[in-house]
C-alpha cells in the first residue's frame, strides 16, 4: 500500500464519517416534520427557520448532557457496546458507492460484505441490553435478537436475487446492470421482500418492536443517555441511511439515468445528485410507513418473517433462476413477480388457517336467567 | 392488504393539509381572543370627563374572596370646580393577580361600571411578587381592554361630564314618553322600562 492510498483511505473514511453525520442530521429534522405534517402538526419550527437548526441545538444538548451508569451495570460491556452498534453502521458505508468513480473502496463482493457486517449490530443490541443490567433491556435485546435474525433470511434472500439477475455482487456491476431497466419493475417481489425485511432490520415502525416505547420502554438503550445514547441513534439513522442507499443502488437504478446529456464532471456530479434524490425518496417512502401503520405483536411479527417472507423469498429466487436459466424475456420475470404479489396479498387477506369464531361471550336475556350457559362457555376457538 | 394500501393513502392526506397549529407566543400567529374572554380585572377610563369610573367606594374590595386588592379614596377636585358628577375619586389601587381567581365578583358589585374582567391573561414572571398591579397598569389595561372591544357605559348616572349626563337623561325621557305614548294601557311595562334604563340590561344610551 502506498502512501497516496493510505492516505486516500483516512481521508475518505474522516469525508464519510462527517458526510453521514451530517446526512443523520438532516434526516432527524425531516423525519420531524414529515410526522408532524402526518399529524397535521409544525415539528421544530423555534430553532432557526422553520426548525432547521434544531437537530444542532438537539446534538448539543445530547453532548452537554450527564452520562448515567446504573449502579448495577456490566460496566466494561456497557461503555463498549454503542461503539459496537455505531461501527458496523459505518463500515458498512465503505462499499457503498455514491457514483461510479466516488466510492472508497469497491468490493467485489461488496453485497457479501454488507450482509456480513450488518449482522454484527445484533451484537451490540445484546451487549447493550446485558450491560445494562436493567429487565426492559434485557428483554429489549431477545427481542432484538430474535427479529433481527429471522429477517436476516429474507433480506439476504433478496439481495440474493438481485445478484442472479446481474451476475455479480458487486454494488457498481449491479447498478451498471440496470442502466436500461431498474430492478422494481424487474422483480417487484424482491423489492417489496427487501423493503419489509429491510425495515424490520432496522427496527423502524412497524416493527420496532424491540424499542417499543410502550412496551419495554426504549428496549436495550433504556439505560443509556448523553453521548452515548447519541452514538446509538446515530447509528440507527445511518442503518437507515444505508438501507435507502441500499434500495436505490438494488432496485431503482443507482445513479442511472434515463439518458444523459452530459459527460465529464457534470455528469458525475448530476448522477451523485440523482442517486441522493432517489435515496431520499425511499428515505421518506420509510417516514411516510412509519407515519401510518402502529407497531406488530412480536408473535405476528414472527409469523409473518417465518411463514410468508421466507417462503415468498424463496419462490422470488426460484422463479429469476427459472427466468436465467431458460433465458427468458426479463418481462415473464416481471409478470411473475406481480402474480405472486396478488396472490401471496389474497391468502394473507383470507388466512384460510385462521378462525375469527369466538363463542367466549354469549348474551342471555334477564327474563331467562334461568337458563344455565351451554357447556363450553368461555371456550374460544380462536388460535 | 387493502387496508394498509387505505392507511397510506389517509395519512398521505392529512400530509397535504394545512397544520391547524396556532404558534402562541408569536405575536402575529396566535389565535384571537373571544369578546367574552375573562382575564384579569382593571379599570376602566371615562373618556367623557378624562378621569377613571372608579370612586374607591371598596365594594370590590370587601367583596373579594381572595382579599387580593387594596384601594385608597380621595376627594375629587375637578367635582368642587363643577366638572365632573363625582365627589371621590380613586388615589391607589392595587391588585396581586396572582392571588386573583377570576372570578368576576368584584365586576358584578360595582356600582360605578368601573371594573371589568379585560383580555389580560398572561402572568409569567420571574418573582412571585411581579404580578402586583398599580393604578396605572390597571388603567392601562382597562383603555386597552375598551378599544379592542368597542366599551360603552351601561348607565347614564355613571357618566362623568355633568353636561353630557343632563342630555342623555333628556334623551332617555323622551324615549320613554314615545314608548307610553305609544302603549299607553300597559303602564306597568313603562315603569319597568324605567327601572331597566339603570339597570346592566338596558340599552347602551350613548
Amino acid at each position: 500500500m502506498t502512501w497516496i492510498t493510505a492516505a486516500w483511505y483516512v481521508v475518505g473514511a474522516f469525508g464519510l464519517i462527517v458526510f453521514l453525520s451530517i446526512t443523520v442530521m438532516v434526516l432527524t429534522w425531516i423525519e420531524r416534520k414529515f410526522l408532524a405534517r402526518i399529524q397535521q402538526r409544525m415539528g421544530p419550527m423555534r430553532v432557526g427557520p422553520h426548525g432547521t437548526l434544531q437537530p444542532i441545538a438537539d446534538v448539543i444538548k445530547l453532548i452537554t448532557k450527564e452520562d448515567i451508569l446504573p449502579s448495577w451495570a456490566d460496566r466494561p460491556i456497557y461503555w463498549i457496546a454503542p461503539l459496537a452498534i455505531f461501527v458496523p453502521a459505518i463500515a458498512i458505508w465503505v462499499t457503498i458507492p455514491f457514483s461510479e468513480s466516488l466510492v472508497l473502496q469497491n468490493l467485489d463482493l461488496g453485497l457479501f460484505y454488507i450482509v456480513a457486517i450488518s449482522i454484527l449490530s445484533v451484537l451490540g443490541l445484546v451487549m447493550a441490553g446485558w450491560g445494562s443490567a436493567n429487565k426492559y433491556a434485557m428483554l429489549g435485546a431477545l427481542r432484538a435478537v430474535g427479529q433481527l435474525i429471522s429477517y436476516e433470511i429474507p433480506f439476504i434472500m433478496a439481495i440474493l436475487g438481485v445478484a442472479m439477475l446481474s451476475q455479480s455482487l458487486s454494488l457498481i456491476d449491479i447498478v451498471n446492470d440496470q442502466s436500461r431497466i431498474a430492478n422494481i419493475i424487474v422483480q417487484p417481489l424482491g423489492f417489496f421482500i427487501f423493503l419489509v425485511a429491510g425495515l424490520a432490520e432496522l427496527g423502524r415502525t412497524p416493527f420496532d418492536i424491540y424499542h417499543a416505547e410502550s412496551e419495554v420502554v426504549g428496549g436495550p438503550f433504556v439505560e443509556y443517555s448523553g453521548a452515548h445514547w447519541a452514538i446509538i441513534q446515530l447509528a440507527e439513522y445511518v442503518n437507515t441511511f444505508a438501507v435507502a442507499a441500499l434500495i436505490a443502488l438494488m432496485f431503482l437504478g443507482g445513479w442511472s439515468w434515463p439518458s444523459m446529456p452530459f459527460s465529464g464532471l457534470a455528469y458525475n456530479l448530476l448522477s451523485l445528485m440523482w442517486f441522493l434524490v432517489k435515496i431520499y425518496g425511499v428515505v421518506l417512502l420509510i417516514f411516510w410507513i412509519r407515519g401510518t401503520y402502529p407497531r406488530l405483536r412480536i408473535d405476528q411479527l414472527m409469523s409473518f418473517g417465518w411463514k410468508v417472507l421466507v417462503p415468498v423469498s424463496f419462490i422470488n429466487i426460484i422463479f429469476t433462476g427459472i427466468v436465467q436459466f431458460y433465458n427468458l424475456h426479463w418481462s415473464i420475470l416481471t409478470l411473475l413477480s406481480l402474480i405472486s404479489i396478488f396472490v401471496i396479498s389474497y391468502l394473507i387477506y383470507k388466512r384460510p388457517n385462521a378462525s375469527y369464531k369466538q363463542n367466549s361471550i354469549k348474551i342471555v336475556p334477564a327474563k331467562d336467567a334461568t337458563e344455565l350457559p351451554p357447556e363450553n362457555y368461555g371456550e374460544s376457538n380462536a388460535r | 392488504m387493502l387496508g394498509s394500501i387505505k392507511g397510506l393513502k389517509t395519512t398521505l392526506s392529512t400530509m397535504i393539509r394545512k397544520p391547524v397549529t396556532a404558534e402562541y407566543p408569536i405575536p402575529e400567529k396566535r389565535l384571537d381572543i373571544d369578546k367574552r374572554f375573562m382575564g384579569f380585572p382593571a379599570l376602566l377610563w371615562d373618556y367623557s370627563n378624562d378621569e377613571p369610573y372608579c370612586t374607591g367606594c371598596m365594594v370590590c374590595i370587601r367583596e373579594c374572596p381572595t382579599l387580593c386588592m387594596s384601594a385608597t379614596m380621595s376627594d375629587n377636585e375637578r367635582f368642587s370646580e363643577g366638572k365632573s358628577t363625582r365627589k371621590k375619586i380613586i388615589e391607589s389601587f392595587e391588585i396581586n393577580l396572582s392571588r386573583c381567581i377570576v372570578c368576576g365578583i368584584c365586576v358584578d358589585v360595582c356600582n360605578f361600571d368601573a371594573i371589568e374582567m379585560s383580555h389580560e391573561h398572561e402572568l409569567s414572571k420571574l418573582k412571585r411578587n411581579l404580578n402586583r398591579v398599580n393604578l396605572e397598569t390597571l388603567i392601562d389595561m382597562g383603555k386597552q381592554f375598551q378599544k379592542k372591544i368597542g366599551w360603552k357605559p351601561l348607565q347614564i348616572r355613571n357618566i362623568g361630564d355633568p353636561n353630557l349626563r343632563e342630555h342623555l337623561k333628556l334623551k332617555a325621557k323622551a324615549e320613554m314618553a314615545k314608548i307610553s305614548m305609544k302603549d299607553g294601557e300597559t303602564k306597568d311595562h313603562i315603569s319597568n322600562a324605567n327601572d331597566n334604563l339603570s339597570s346592566r340590561e338596558g340599552n347602551s344610551p350613548q
